[in-house]
């Protein structure tokens, strides 16, 4: 037949075995599984139990039918099977042998039927295939199941028969069980002997809540002596022996256990719990099932419950997850105080109520993260922090581990050790810790390997009444020790950043001179990274005649760049000042750059700005620089001879070109982070430049562009440094200028 | 060689050039997959002329695609540039290190 795709069944197979793992009554077990079966495998279907004395009881029927669905229904449920018939059930019964009719024929009615009202009874299931299979559980028939195929066109065949047989495994196993629920009292006694020497704890109570019996195992879980002590309890009595709280630490009543909720005939899923014995403060995670028992009619009878000690399991979980939260959030930031209070925040309250982070800071030893399940407290440490400063030196328990950087445990706080532990004694701050109803601390050391610790993380319990242990005291230092060195890492690249950021000042002229007849502007992007030097630079000066403006770019980065952008800088002032020339100056750079050990390469734009007879001049020298723009009425032309890199060669060859600078024209220098600019698919380029440009209104309106057009271009991180220099020719009438003359050179003196 | 050229990769690059010119009297450094170069591509072309006029093997650039060239130019290497000339035909196509 087409009884559906191999998903179906295997769907049929394990709903059937979703029943045999529940404790519903037997009719109603056997309502469940008919219903499973029909329409999905069968139109017509019927179960029986089998007694001990060989008796069948029809438990149930089913058929799918367009009319008169329920009139067969009720006949087949009164059906009794006629014992010797040669086909059918009781055929399958007591061969323990399944039977197919592939096709059924009347000669098989008649053979089955044991009147001609129930032949015609059989006639009106329209049956054209059907099985028969007997139902065995635990060695024994329990039942049978008749499953029969017409109205709906199918018929069934050799695999149906075998997926058949398997059903009627699940189905005989949840018929058993539903049996034996009902015969538990009859067992009563040989399952208390069991029950008494299993390991998990075990509790029975009657619906009213009175404990009946509890077995050792449980004793023990709820650290009482005995299981007499347990029985003698009533349930809030025993409740009131812990705080139970949920995980996500909400606090339970005896209401919200399962073994209530059964005791209500609800069904009750599995609960984990965090049970902490109020008397020692010792924590438990207990997984509490319960099941409800019904008597044969339908009533209540019992509420067993089952409960599982998953401490270590929660525990060596809980331990993992902080860790590895914490140490993401310490990875993720450099900002370290609000890395730390992430962190504390963490550990509230899956293991404590509270958690401070003391830094050292000199010789205070002031809290930098606080974190506890009751936010009120938190200002109130804070405020007490605020007003009572905490020294190195102080008593107290987080300054002593800073100084000697051991790790404290205290299990137990009593009144002596909270005095000993708050660090003037005075009575305001006892009041404190008092107030904050401590019970148990532990106090690591932020601290590195053979390092001397930076601060302290204090962990501490106080309304979970929970005690902490060995094993909260590993978890702490390993969390101490990960805290120590995503601080130190934070710390170390701010220091970085900083001397990057100094020496990237130094690099750079602090402002742009005032030019006579030349306005400029400039802009200065660092690559991404904040601890790393770039090698561009820029520096204008006055020289002897006019003017000198330099953009130049060092390859690579870091110590040794700056080193040489340093150099470079330095060397094309001195000599700009004293020989006036640009290409005399860029070869006594190149001079310099050649007597360094290491191949020093650096690529230079230079401009001298000079006037003649009120005309503005450039004279523009390239040393394996790109092309300067010249802005001129509305287009924008690259200016420049190529030539090799400063610290190549002995002789470069450079050339110098010289423009004229009309009232209103531009002179754009730029360093190769400009064109190199990464766009989604593309580079910015020269082109894209020139286009930039080309209506640039003034020296602060080209750079504007530049830095607009770059913003928008860009795709992910800057990759270079990028230095704009714009040099504008201003239309204000003629410009005081000096004469060139070789005697310039010895009068003058750096501005 | 193949990608871009800068930085970030130089350094292997270099490495790569450095192995090859071990083994050979010549060095071709073939750049034609090379998309894009910036100026510590140049410094590695410089530096590997360098050592070839010390060393008295023969370093030759394919120099690829437009922007490639373009930088060349920048740098002060004309089309025409001794750099350029006599790359082995027998090796114009392989990786070039």
């Amino acid at each position: 037949m087409s009884a559906g795709p191999e998903g179906d069944r295997f769907a049929l197979l394990a709903a059937a075995g979703e029943v045999a793992d529940g404790t519903l009554l037997l009719a109603n077990t056997a309502a469940r599984l008919l219903g499973l079966v029909v329409p999905a495998f069968a139109d017509v279907a019927t179960l029986d139990s089998i007694s001990p004395d060989g008796e069948l009881h029809r438990l149930g029927s089913r058929v799918d039918a367009p009319r008169g669905r329920e009139e067969l229904e009720a006949a087949l449920l009164r059906r009794r099977p006629l014992p010797d018939a040669p086909v059918g059930l009781p055929r399958a019964i007591v061969s323990s042998e399944s039977q197919l009719l592939v096709s059924v024929t009347d000669a098989d009615l008649h053979a089955i039927a044991s009147s001609d009202e129930d032949f015609e009874l059989l006639c009106a299931l329209e049956l054209r295939s059907a099985l028969f299979i007997p139902l065995r559980a635990r060695g024994r028939a329990v039942g049978a199941l008749a499953l029969g195929v017409g109205t709906s066109g199918r018929s069934y065949d050799q695999d149906d028969l075998r997926f058949a047989e398997v059903l009627a495994g699940r189905i005989a196993l949840a018929l058993d069980n539903a049996t034996l629920s009902q015969t538990v009292t009859g067992l009563e006694r040989r399952l208390e002997a069991t029950l008494t020497n299993l390991a998990e704890a075990v509790l029975v109570r009657e619906p009213g809540g009175q404990i009946v019996f509890a077995n050792s195992a449980a004793a023990g879980l709820l650290n009482l002596h005995s299981a007499q002590n347990v029985v003698d309890a009533t349930p809030q009595q025993l409740m009131d022996l812990y705080d139970v709280f949920d995980e996500e630490g909400r606090r339970l009543a005896l209401g919200d256990l399962p073994s209530s909720r059964a005791g209500q005939g609800e069904e009750a899923a599995p609960l984990l719990v965090r049970n902490i014995i109020r008397a020692t403060g010792e924590e438990r995670w207990l997984l509490h099932k319960a099941t409800p028992v019904f008597d044969p009619d339908g009533s209540l009878s019992l509420i067993v419950s089952v409960i599982e000690d998953l401490t270590e399991v929660k525990r060596a979980e809980l331990a993992q997850r902080v860790l590895a939260e914490a140490g993401q959030e310490l990875s993720s930031s450099l900002d370290y105080e609000r890395t730390l209070q992430r962190v504390a925040e963490l550990t509230v309250p899956r293991l404590a109520d509270w958690c401070a982070v003391a830094m050292r800071q000199g010789d205070l030893l002031p809290q930098v993260a606080l974190a506890h399940v009751d936010i009120g407290k938190v200002a109130r440490v804070r405020d007490f922090e605020a007003r009572h400063p905490a020294y190195l030196t102080d008593p107290t328990s987080a300054a002593e581990v800073v100084r000697s950087g051991e790790p404290l445990l205290i299990p137990e706080i009593n009144g002596e050790v909270l005095s000993g532990a708050t660090r003037t004694g005075e009575e305001l701050e006892l009041e404190l810790a008092r107030e904050l109803k401590l019970r148990s601390v532990i106090v690591v050391p932020l601290a590195i390997a053979d390092q001397p610790p930076i601060g302290a993380l204090s962990l501490a319990t106080a309304e979970s009444g929970r005690r902490l242990g060995e094993t909260d005291l590993a978890l702490a230092s390993e969390l101490g020790r990960r805290a120590a060195i995503a601080v130190e890492n934070a710390r170390l690249y701010g220091e970085l950043s900083e001397i990057a950021t100094t020496l990237q000042r130094s690099l750079l002229p602090p402002d742009l001179p005032a030019m006579p007849g030349f306005r400029m502007a400039s802009l200065y992007r660092a690559a991404g990274e904040q601890n790393e030097v770039g090698g561009d630079f820029y520096d204008v000066f006055e020289v002897p005649g006019g003017w000198m403006v330099v953009v130049g770019d060092v390859a690579g980065r870091g110590a040794e760049a700056a080193a040489l952008t340093s150099l470079s800088r330095y060397t094309f002032r001195t000599a700009g000042k004293l020989l006036g020339d640009p290409i005399a100056a860029l070869e006594q750079l190149n001079t310099a750059l050649r007597e360094s050990p290491a191949l020093s390469l650096v690529s230079v734009c230079c401009v001298r700005l000079r006037t003649a007879d009120g005309d503005a001049y450039a004279d523009l020298v390239l040393a394996g620089h790109p092309p300067a723009y010249h802005v001129h009425r509305g287009s924008a032309r690259p200016v420049g001879v190529f030539a090799p890199f400063l610290g190549a060669y002995e002789h470069g060859g450079w050339e110098a070109t010289t423009i004229k600078l009309e009232p209103g024209d531009q002179l754009i220098l730029y360093t190769d982070g400009v064109i190199d600019t990464v766009g989604v698919d593309d580079r910015f380029g020269e082109e894209r430049l020139a286009r930039t440009l080309s209506d640039a209104t003034g020296a602060a309106d080209a750079v504007r562009r530049i830095e607009h057009a770059l913003v928008e271009f860009a795709h992910g991180s800057q990759a270079d440094d990028t230095a704009v220099i714009a040099v504008e020719r201003t239309s204000r009438g003629p410009v005081e200028t000096r004469a060139l003359g070789l005697g310039d050179a010895a009068r003058v003196a750096p501005n | 060689m193949a990608g871009d050229i800068d930085l970030t990769t130089s350094g292997a690059v270099e490495s790569a050039l450095d192995a090859a010119r071990r083994q050979g009297t010549v060095l071709v450094l073939d750049l034609r997959a090379v998309g894009f170069m910036d100026t510590s591509g140049l410094r590695l072309v410089i530096s590997q002329q360098q050592r070839a006029e010390a060393y008295g093997h023969r370093f030759v650039v394919v120099p690829g695609s437009d922007k490639v060239r373009r930088l060349f130019e920048i740098a002060g290497f004309p089309e025409e540039h001794a750099l350029f000339a006599g790359a082995p035909t027998e090796l114009a196509g392989g990786d070039g290190a």
